[in-house]
């Protein structure tokens, strides 16, 4: 029961919705599939809402933090949004900083954030 | 032979309560004996009195009540605990004395006397303990939610910015209190700077700076900004003394220099309007 | 003793399992969402430690009450090798993994008690407790 996690296209972004809980493989998956597409479209960068998470451990930030910086080697920037205050509290207590992660409270301010950074 | 023991103290009372009296002056630093008026005094006592006599007297229920009114007034004038024992114990003292030298107790029943004794005091004297530590937890209660109510709430002031004073020694259970509320305050306000003011703050140690910076990090996670503001000269001392490091930080020492930065930071700023 | 649930750890899809006990658990008992979020994420850290190292294992929930207060223990035993320093595993940073290092001090942390026993050889039983505020 492999699901996929739907990567939408706009323009010269990417928008991604997690919408359950991610298990080691899904992430994983998730993972090669972002940059699979981030290279067929160019894109420039990724929109990546997690509103709906509950809870993040250090095997999904990992991976999280490891799409964000390669997608940085592919020349695109990712913005995190709608992380939730509890898992935020949790990530902290648990060590885990991400420190150079663009964040945003939601979707719609994390494609306004995007925008002003790829005009700069 | 209890009933005979009540009659005893009630007939004797006047002359009890001023031997009691007497001692209780001599053994204790208690204010109450030094300050209240005789008046006061030898009602309180008088009061006391009775309730010991009670017990002898009375069924069990009945006394209980008398015992949980008697002490919520004690612990209204201020008594500490251990005056009130003494009292209790004072109070005995003098009774068992009396009854020894008009002959009651002789040698031969002092062993029953000293059971009635203790069946009539042991009694009271975990009821006071028991009073006491239940008023002490009521109290400690209290005193927990009123500090969490104290405990910092987010205040919007402009679209987009919100403050959070703190006031107040920060440990690590107020720290993890305020991370709560200023987090689902910055989400609830859809606030993108949040200023932390620090005025009420009285130290900032490497811990309290541990926990500032952790709730920062935590605003920046949810996507929002966090600035630190109300920083006193003495706290700037502190925190390079001890080489805390906020670099990552915005700092600024009042709030209204804060507010304009983060007005600036939201493409705002304010002007004054000229009058027609 | 409390009412006590498990899930056994034997495949990666058992720590999702794992860590959905949990939150139930959580929930039942009463906590917050953010007490929820960390006990979730401990038992994840657990779970995933016991898959990782040890191959085979079992995550526990007990329900624990106190003097008028609630809470839940997670138990996490395994078979395992043990682990040889318990203190360097307990120091931030640490992992031979090539996870973030989380691990054990972060556990603790989310938790308010925490106990490893380990014996080498033989296998690891951690406790982490947490009380409802």
């Amino acid at each position: 029961m492999n699901l996929r996690i739907p990567i939408l296209k706009l323009k010269d972004t990417l928008i991604v919705s997690i919408q359950w809980e991610l298990d080691d493989q899904t992430a994983l998956q998730f993972q090669e599939d972002l940059l699979t597409k981030m290279h067929e479209t160019s894109a420039r960068g990724v929109v990546i809402d997690l509103t709906p998470i509950d809870f993040i451990d250090s095997f999904i930030a990992k991976v999280l933090g490891d799409v964000i910086s390669m997608s940085g080697l592919m020349g695109a920037k990712v913005v995190i949004t709608g992380i939730q205050p509890a898992v935020a509290i949790t990530l902290i207590e648990l060590g885990i900083r991400l420190e150079d992660v663009m964040t945003a409270l939601d979707l719609e301010n994390g494609l306004e954030k995007l925008q002003r950074e790829l005009e700069a | 032979m209890n009933k005979h023991m009540a009659t005893f103290i009630q007939d004797n009372l006047d002359e009890i309560l001023v031997r009691w009296q007497e001692m209780m002056k001599d053994d204790s630093d208690e204010k109450f004996f030094q300050i209240m008026s005789q008046d006061v005094i030898n009602k309180t006592s008088r009061e006391f009195a009775e309730l010991m006599i009670s017990n002898l007297f009375e069924g069990e229920n009945n006394y209980e009540n008398r015992l949980n009114e008697f002490t919520s007034k004690v612990v209204r004038f201020g008594w500490s605990i251990s005056f009130v024992m003494k009292a209790i114990n004072h109070f005995a003292q003098v009774v068992y004395d009396m009854l020894e030298q008009n002959k009651t107790i002789t040698e031969q029943n002092m062993k029953e006397y000293v059971m009635v004794f203790a069946e009539w005091i042991n009694p009271m004297r975990d009821g006071i303990v028991e009073t006491y530590a239940k008023t002490w937890e009521r109290t400690v209660q209290l005193q927990k939610i009123a500090l969490q109510e104290l405990s910092a709430s987010l205040i919007p002031v402009f679209d987009k910015i919100s403050v959070m004073p703190l006031v107040g020694t920060i440990d690590t259970e107020r720290a993890k209190l305020i991370m709560e509320n200023l987090l689902d305050g910055v989400v609830k306000h859809r606030a993108e700077v949040v200023l932390l003011d620090i005025t009420g703050v009285p130290v900032v140690d490497t811990m309290v700076a541990h926990h500032i910076i952790q709730a920062a990090d935590a605003v920046r996670l949810v996507g929002a900004k966090c600035m630190l503001v109300g920083i006193r000269p003495e706290i700037a001392q502190t925190i390079v003394t001890l080489g805390i490091n906020l670099k990552d930080f915005t700092t600024t020492s009042t709030l209204q220099r804060g507010v304009e930065q983060a007005l600036a930071w939201t493409n705002r700023k304010i002007v004054e309007v000229e009058e027609d | 003793m409390g009412y006590r649930s498990s899930v056994e750890i034997l495949t990666e899809w058992d720590i999702v399992a794992a860590r959905q006990l949990g939150r139930n658990e959580a929930k039942e008992v009463g906590f917050g969402t953010v007490d929820q979020a960390r006990i979730t994420t401990a038992i994840s850290e657990l779970a995933r430690n016991i898959y990782l190292y040890a191959g085979k294992g079992k995550i526990e929930i007990e329900r624990i009450s106190e003097g008028g207060s609630f809470g839940i223990i997670i138990i996490a035993s395994d078979e395992g090798p043990g682990i040889p320093d318990v203190r360097k595993v307990m120091e931030d940073g640490f992992s031979t993994s090539g996870g973030l290092g989380a691990g054990m001090p972060g556990v603790k942390r989310l938790m308010d008690d925490f106990k490893i026993e380990t014996v080498l050889g033989e296998g690891t039983v951690i406790k982490a407790t947490k009380w409802i505020r």
